[in-house]
């Protein structure tokens, strides 16, 4: 790729993602606030989910906590 | 175009950017602190009728700003509801700003969770940007001078007991 083709590629870039930016602010959250906006909406759900895939898997990372996988952590 | 200034180019592109992301990130106005004068403002209640700060000059105010979806109004909302009869309205006043984009989902709101002291309606956000409000809930304790003596930030229940002593405190020292 030309250095041109690559400078274009890069202004291109920058134009399409610089209008991306927009600060929210705290009285402006109200459809972050809910609920199916949430990354994890159901808490419980997710700590279920996340105990049964640390248990299967022996993976520790996002879980967090020991064990060895039988599950009973 | 010299060989040199296209190098630049990138360089400057990602100066500006970050510099723009920099910029957009946190907002213009300075948060009030304590120690500053409240600014001065007349705005509709959710009913309709005007009200302004001014109109409870040698009061000591609370000023609330509060919106339905805000899960930490809702613990606040009947705790200083609580505390405004505690202390009684010569004293004490709690003046609430909403900040919903439709002021009918705050009178929903407040329907089911009625509250004795009025809220103004502030749809467009004007006195958020005003009083630099950093998070939802934000409350201003205005002594009856007009003064801010503290800035509440966020919502817990607890919170009620350091603001009763502070509010206690302002009361007597008009007395």
């Amino acid at each position: 790729m030309s250095r041109l083709a690559a400078l274009l590629l890069l202004l291109g870039l920058a134009a399409t993602s610089l209008p991306g930016c927009a600060s929210v602010r705290p009285w402006e959250r109200e459809i972050l606030s809910r609920r199916d906006m949430a990354w994890e909406p159901d808490a419980l759900e997710a700590q279920r989910r996340n105990h049964i895939y640390f248990s299967k898997e022996a993976a520790l990372a996002g879980g967090g906590g020991g064990g060895g996988g039988c599950g009973c952590n | 175009m010299s060989r040199l200034c296209l190098r630049s180019i990138p360089r400057a592109l990602l100066i500006a950017s970050l510099a723009g992301t920099l910029w957009l990130g946190p907002d213009g106005a300075a948060a009030l602190q304590s120690g500053d004068a409240a600014p001065s403002f007349s705005a509709p209640t959710l009913q309709g009728r005007s009200l302004s700060l001014e109109s409870f000059r040698g009061k000591v105010v609370f000023l609330d700003f509060w919106a339905s979806w805000c899960a930490p109004c809702a613990t606040s909302l009947p705790l200083l509801d609580a505390l405004r009869n505690e202390f009684g309205p010569d004293d004490f006043q709690v003046l609430a700003v909403n900040v919903d984009r439709d002021p009918d989902k705050a009178t929903d709101f407040l329907t089911k969770r009625p509250v004795g002291y009025p809220s103004v309606s502030d749809p467009e956000g004007e006195l958020p940007v005003r009083f630099g409000v950093q998070t939802m809930p934000t409350s201003f304790l205005i002594d009856r001078e007009g003064v801010i003596r503290y800035v509440q930030r966020g919502f817990r229940k607890g919170d009620e007991d350091a603001l009763r002593a502070r509010i206690r405190e302002l009361v007597a020292r008009g007395r």
